[in-house]
């Protein structure tokens, strides 16, 4: 119960903000009929109304896991985003092995295998990436070779 | 017979021990595509292009080579929404309804083999619907203008109120969310971005594989992490793979009807083939109607996407060939491929360069048997990847997103956004709120605000001029009758049964 | 049939080997999903400087799909900007939106421009049975009655199609052009759908979108933008023979960093060169309706700076921009 009414309360802020932000749309004086406001603020009160019967009307409570699991769906996120970021200035190689490494962990915690598939999937799907399907992946840093 | 001759001439081009050694290695490579999340049929044929070049293959090679992929990877779409709930590319969304709860029985092999016939039904019919009737279907696209496209995804979206979730309110949040994403970036009709924060990478929207790589493959892998492959498909038993030729019996009318729809909604510029497959999957659930078990693993809620994906894949190139118009993204860079072979599609070309149609008929053809005699001994190798275990292939699955996200545009925004985008999908799903209206908002969201746009400005803000035409009338009909009339009936009609009770 | 998968995976691994040599070619950036004008352009003068010797390894393109080139743009000089082996593909439509400022800020001067070696004129068309015959009589029409025409082009409002047929109506006289109707739609084929099902009377948009559709006899072009006929196209006036002097062409061209040296910027503009007098890019051409039009190095460049000058003053004066 708790959990709908929270998530329509989140949409109903978001939809309040999208519609705010959608009346700041610059509109050209050559803009059509509609105009570029018009639907972008239709969708934002069919969310906003939408969300008000999810707070009247919620459904049953989802199951929803221990603290512990949200700590590591935290770290999955956090090894995600340091990824993503990591990617380009450090090629692709070493970020793909470590963040595989920790996400195997995660499913399955023992080290050996996790740091085995990490290594494993990192060479192979760069293999597959840049000679298989010609992707322009870089392997490691342009500086280590200068 | 005309057409014969014709095919003839075209077999003649296509057929040599060598084009069918190509279209054999563009079928499994184009298979292997489509099935890894994040790369998709364009991805594919864009990856091939500069390999014809390497290779220095002639024209008819490489375009046999090209549509071998073009179609592997429309049949190889459904190969991970089915076995792991992600889909390949967006066509294959719809597929994961009824595929992924199939596979969670240990019917993964038949669920595959019946979309893989399905698929061949659909591009098969598609493949004849543009041999017998290219040149007037062509005509088809001039009766559609602004009102009538808006009323064509109207049609869609009404269709999203019987969408798998019990809460109506929640398949709306979820529409809502795609739309609202959808208005993001530079509006066509005024030439200002809307709603970017100034950020240079939301200029263009976001790109909905993005978000389908997110909701979906991201989102698989927090899910793993919380059950640790419970409930999952991943280590079921499975049958042994056979060919399940009760379900293909059972579906032959579902995938004539989703093939004849998907075949229309591909010859459509701008429909493409989500939509082919959204509109067969969801005119046969209702079709079917409560009974039908849609949603649970039915063999018809594959059969029909799938039929209509591959068919509106086929009726694409009806558009493309014909006017130059590119009715989804793949057939864009097919059109990129042809023009690179010095081969302008318009209206004149099945007059001026016959043995490029039925070259390409043929080898259309060609790559369709070479797909479904593939597809049963395949099947047995990529029903292996549920045998992997877990802490090996999720990981598998995350890093192969993320290069596809990142050939991209080779930033780390998307890579993020497709983070936020699992987090939301995370979410979404402990929530009971369907993800795929979400996707299809974002598919179709802006196609839908550019139609009505246009044909207000057509008609200087007269609303009238929304139902001006047949065709438009027809489609409001379609939607009104089809889909939003059952959503308030249905109280009506079960009281008396309820009373009988 | 396992056999077919061993025969894919051997001839994978050729195709690997075929892959191997382009580690460390040169890139071009097409600022565009595969399939469109900027992509053509990467892979067909890429392909072609390959086939020519003038580069000893094939091009590799990239597709930065972006801001309508924006992203591209942006990449370049903020990362590669002394990237010597970096080309980036352009036409008209980058230096449009730099001269309406549409790169959040960024200009012209911030890449060097290294060449053009071809333009798709600038057209509008009607459809067959469409009562205008010549350009003057639609631009009559919209002077009686400005609602009584829709154009459909290519591009967003205020883009490049749109300026077109606001360029001749301004040298018409007719300014009020916030009553001319223009619809954008997803490229120049689809804006000929558009009109041939008649919900738009005139189409405005390049050459090549229309070469078909001429040919099938769907479409009749009432003006072609440019300063004399275009060969291959003798029968269509030019809009400035019917009084209304405007030319408009779509260039396809390249730019490189800001920051490379004078060697390298003209070592490509060299190679450009070439290409333009290869026999395989002539016939790449006429295949694609591009007239002729060869403007490398130096000259090139003043020929971006003025244009983007005047298309800021222009889009000023027809007030698509403030």
């Amino acid at each position: 119960m708790a959990s709908d009414r929270i998530f329509g309360l989140v949409v109903l802020m978001t939809a309040l903000a999208y519609i705010a932000s959608a009346t700041q749309i610059q509109t050209s004086f050559l803009a059509d009929p509609v105009g570029p406001k018009a639907f972008p603020i239709l969708v934002g009160a069919v969310a906003a109304l939408s969300s008000l019967v999810l707070i009247f009307r919620p459904d049953d409570e989802p199951e929803w896991p221990a603290i512990r699991t949200f700590g590591s769906l935290l770290v999955a996120i956090i090894v995600l985003v340091g990824y993503a970021y990591a990617l380009r200035p450090f090629g692709f190689i070493v970020p793909t092995a470590i963040a595989a490494a920790i996400l195997s962990y995660q499913i399955s915690p023992r080290a050996l295998p996790a740091a085995l598939t990490g290594v494993g999937l990192s060479v192979g799907l760069f293999l597959l990436f840049k000679y298989a399907l010609g992707l322009g992946l870089v392997p490691f840093p342009k500086e280590f070779f200068g | 017979m005309d057409i014969l001759t014709n095919l003839g001439i075209g077999f003649e081009i296509a057929l040599s021990p060598f084009t069918l050694m190509l279209a054999i290695i563009g079928c499994f490579l184009g298979t292997i595509i489509g099935a890894l999340p994040g790369l998709g049929p364009s991805n594919g044929v864009a990856i091939l292009i500069p390999l014809t070049f390497t290779i220095g293959l002639d024209a008819t090679s490489a375009l046999v080579l090209m549509t071998a992929v073009y179609y592997g990877a429309m049949y190889g779409g459904r190969i991970s929404s089915i076995l792991l709930n992600i889909p390949g590319d967006e066509p294959a969304l719809m597929t994961t309804l009824d595929g992924y709860p199939m596979a969670k029985q240990g019917r993964a092999g038949d669920a595959l083999v019946l979309s893989g016939v399905a698929s061949f039904v659909g591009a098969f019919l598609a493949t004849i619907g543009l041999m017998l009737l290219a040149p007037t279907l062509a005509r088809v696209a001039f009766l559609f203008g602004p009102a009538e496209y808006f009323a064509l995804y109207l049609l869609a979206f009404c269709t999203l109120g019987g969408m798998a979730s019990n809460n109506q309110a929640k398949s709306a949040i979820a529409s809502c969310i795609g739309l609202g994403i959808a208005m993001i970036g530079v509006d066509n009709s005024s030439g200002l971005p809307r709603l970017t924060g100034g950020n240079l990478h939301l200029m263009d929207g976001v790109d909905f594989l993005v978000a389908i790589v997110g909701l979906f493959a991201i989102a698989e892998v927090f899910f793993f992490i919380e059950s640790h492959g419970k409930g999952s498909s991943i280590g079921v038993k499975l049958d042994k793979v056979t060919i399940p030729w009760r379900d293909i019996m059972s579906t032959k009318w579902t995938m004539l009807r989703a093939s004849g729809l998907g075949f229309f909604a591909g010859i459509l510029p701008g429909a493409g083939a989500s939509l082919g497959s959204f509109l067969a999957y969801m005119s046969e659930k209702s079709i079917a109607g409560e009974d039908g078990g849609f949603g649970t693993g039915v063999p018809k809620g594959i059969a029909a996407p799938e039929a209509g994906n591959n068919a509106a894949a086929g009726g694409a190139l009806v558009p493309m060939l014909t006017l130059g118009v590119p009715g989804s993204g793949t057939t864009a860079v097919l059109l990129a491929l042809l023009m690179t072979l010095n081969i302008t599609p318009g209206p004149t070309l099945f007059t001026e360069r016959p043995e490029v149609v039925w070259g390409l008929i043929a080898s259309l053809l060609i790559a369709n048997f070479v797909l479904l005699l593939m597809n049963v001994p395949m099947v047995k190798i990529f029903v292996r990847v549920l045998q992997v275990p877990a802490w090996i292939l999720l990981p598998g699955v995350t890093m192969i997103s993320f290069v596809g996200i990142f050939s991209l545009s080779g930033s780390h925004f998307d890579l993020i956004l497709m983070v936020g985008f699992g987090v939301l999908g995370y979410f979404l799903r402990k929530l009971d709120v369907p993800t795929v209206p979400v996707i299809l908002g974002i598919l179709l969201g802006g196609n839908m605000e550019d139609a009505l746009r246009r044909a207000m400005v057509l008609s200087d803000g007269d609303f009238i001029f929304l139902f001006s035409s047949p065709i438009a009338l027809g489609l409001w009909i379609a939607a009104i009758l089809g889909f939003v009339a059952p959503m308030f009936l249905r109280g009506v009609l079960k009281k008396p049964q309820a009373i009988t009770d | 049939m396992k056999f077919n998968c061993m025969k894919g995976l051997a001839a994978g691994a050729l195709m690997t080997v075929a892959f191997a040599t382009t580690a460390t070619a040169a890139e071009c950036i097409a600022p565009a999903n595969p399939g469109g004008g900027w992509d053509f352009t990467c892979r067909q003068i890429g392909k072609i400087m390959f086939d020519i010797g003038a580069v000893d390894k094939p091009i590799q393109v990239t597709n930065m799909a972006g801001a309508g080139g924006g992203l591209a743009f942006n990449h370049v000089v903020t990362e590669r900007n002394d990237d010597a082996d970096l080309i980036v593909a352009a036409s008209s439509a980058t230096s449009t939106r730099l001269a309406q400022n549409a790169y959040a800020g960024m200009t012209a001067g911030q890449v060097r421009f290294v060449g053009a070696i071809g333009a798709d004129p600038g057209v509008i068309v009607v459809a067959a049975n469409s009562p205008f015959k010549s350009l003057n009589d639609l631009v009559d029409a919209i002077k009686a009655d400005p609602g009584s025409v829709a154009f459909a082009g290519g591009s967003a409002v205020g883009g490049f199609d749109h300026l077109k047929p606001l360029m001749v109506l301004q040298r018409a006289g007719f300014t009020d052009i916030t009553k001319v109707k223009y619809i954008g739609v997803d490229g120049g084929a689809d804006a000929i759908t558009q009109t041939v099902g008649g919900f738009t009377q005139a189409m405005t948009g390049d050459m090549s979108e229309i070469v078909g559709f001429l040919k099938s006899g769907d479409v009749r072009a009432l003006a072609v933008l440019t300063e004399e006929r275009v060969p291959g196209f003798d029968d269509i006036p030019t809009a400035k023979e019917q009084g209304l002097d405007v030319v408009a062409v779509n260039w396809r061209g390249l730019y490189v960093p800001r920051g490379v040296s004078d060697d390298t910027f003209n070592s490509w503009a060299d190679k450009l060169q070439k290409v333009a007098d290869s026999a395989e890019w002539k016939e790449a051409m006429a295949a694609n309706g591009l007239a002729p039009f060869t403007k490398v190095g130096a000259d090139f460049q003043s020929y971006v700076d003025s244009l983007v000058v005047e298309v800021n003053q222009l889009s000023k004066d027809i007030g698509v921009i403030q």
